[in-house]
């Protein structure tokens, strides 16, 4: 190893880290660093500046829908699936889309989406984006929800719940994704205007005890959701979801009519 | 990362917990665009899903390579908006970036990282600018003598003094 070799690499050393050289002078640049100290020394030091570097622009809070999206779109990728399955993985199948889309479709972010496929005009662009603040305003109300939804949507235990009704109910979709260790994620469309004074409630029923999981909330008429901790206190047995109508505030107990229900 | 790896949802959403903020960052600082960089960080997730079984441990630290891989991806889609050819004899594609640059074994602490921040600021404004072309804007020293109007040998000795204040920094 001569010096001059020692020294020519020894003033790359810094390009080197900072990705500016080609590759055949990378693979010079590292032969040499392999048997020399004192260079592995520097570039030590210098990769440990890069990452200061790095680290230089300050940290912020990501926008909330960027979770979903970056979860959203690895869940397609091909051998996404939530740690410990018990029985099928939902993930493996195209049901995962279907989930993502109710998701996106009740929290309003279908938008978010479109803006992200085309960016054509600037004038629709624009538009795109007001609507999107608009949007993000209103799901900062739901923001402490976001994470617990998301949480439940990837726990190993977590079962998806097909609801359904009769009568003004039968057009109504709903479905309930389970977790006993994460909570309950209800997401419900198309559901009529509960009678009048009266709001829509949901019950999980372990074996044959109705626990309140709370009320559903919705956003826009026709819609709603619901996400929330495991109800303490449920019996072991068969778990039910169901959604009855309750006077404002709700009850402890149901009274009224099962408009929806699915069972696992 | 052998959670990751295994195609776990989890250990995604717990990387993205620690680390998107500030990838998030550092692609606003090198793009000046929210929608930009925010597509690298979604970028940066898929590359580091596909490749985790690839990432040994020995490499170095997750968190240094997540912005490894931030930093490259936000350069590439930096210069592809510039239309600016890579003078680099190519971009880095995914598996060069895994394997050749280089990791360091640990994260900086806050208060290290903070100390660089600041070394950073208080260069004089000829090394600050130069180093900051060649890291947030991927220049070789070549592009940076241009973009300056200076000569090369100058841009070579202002980035090198540059680099080894941050460097006794680090030490101190």
């Amino acid at each position: 190893m001569s010096t001059n070799r020692h020294d020519a690499v020894s003033a790359l050393l810094g390009e080197y880290a900072l990705g500016q050289l080609s590759t055949q002078e990378r693979r010079d640049v590292e032969e040499h660093v392999r048997d020399c100290s004192e260079c592995a020394s520097e570039l030590r030091e210098l990769t440990a500046v890069m990452h200061g570097l790095a680290r230089a622009p300050e940290s912020v809070v990501p926008p909330l829908h960027l979770k979903q999206r970056v979860l959203g779109t690895l869940a397609h990728e091909p051998g996404a699936h939530a740690p410990r399955i018990a029985h099928r993985s939902v993930f493996a199948s195209r049901t995962w889309l279907a989930v993502a889309a109710s998701l996106i479709v009740v929290l309003g972010s279908a938008l978010f989406l479109t803006v992200q496929r085309q960016r054509q005009t600037t004038d629709e662009f624009r538009r795109a984006q007001n609507e999107l603040s608009e949007l993000r305003a209103r799901l900062d109300d739901f923001s402490g929800q976001t994470d617990l939804a998301l949480s439940i949507l990837t726990a190993g235990d977590m079962k998806r719940i097909e609801l359904a009704g009769s009568d003004a109910w039968r057009a109504s979709s709903a479905r309930a994704y389970w977790s006993p260790s994460r909570g309950l994620l209800l997401v419900a469309d198309q559901l009529p205007v509960p009678p009048p004074g009266r709001i829509y409630q949901v019950w999980v029923i372990g074996g044959t005890t109705p626990v309140s999981a709370g009320l559903l909330g919705s956003q826009r008429p026709g819609r709603g959701m619901l996400v929330a901790p495991p109800p303490s206190a449920l019996a072991p047995g068969t778990v039910t979801v169901a959604v009855t109508d309750e006077p404002p505030g709700g009850l402890p107990a149901p009274s009224g009519s099962i408009r929806l229900a699915g069972s696992l | 990362m052998s959670r990751l790896a295994a195609g776990d949802m989890e250990a995604a959403a717990e990387l993205y917990d620690r680390y998107a903020g500030q990838i998030l960052a550092l692609a606003r600082r090198i793009l000046r665009n929210d929608g930009d960089a925010e597509d690298v960080v979604q970028e940066v997730f898929s590359q580091v899903w596909r490749n985790a079984r690839s990432f040994e441990s020995h490499r170095g630290s997750v968190g240094a390579w997540l912005l490894v891989i931030a930093r490259t991806r936000s350069i590439d889609r930096l210069r592809a908006r510039q239309a600016r050819p890579d003078n680099v004899a190519e971009a880095y594609p995914e598996s060069i970036a895994d394997r050749s640059v280089p990791v360091p074994d640990q994260l900086l602490s806050e208060e290290q990282a903070a100390r660089i921040r600041q070394a950073l600021v208080a260069l004089p404004d000829a090394q600050r600018t130069a180093l900051e072309l060649a890291y947030y804007e991927g220049l070789t020293q070549s592009e940076i003598a241009q973009r300056l109007t200076e000569p090369l040998g100058t841009v070579k000795t202002r980035i090198r003094t540059a680099l080894m204040t941050l460097r006794q920094r680090l030490r101190s």
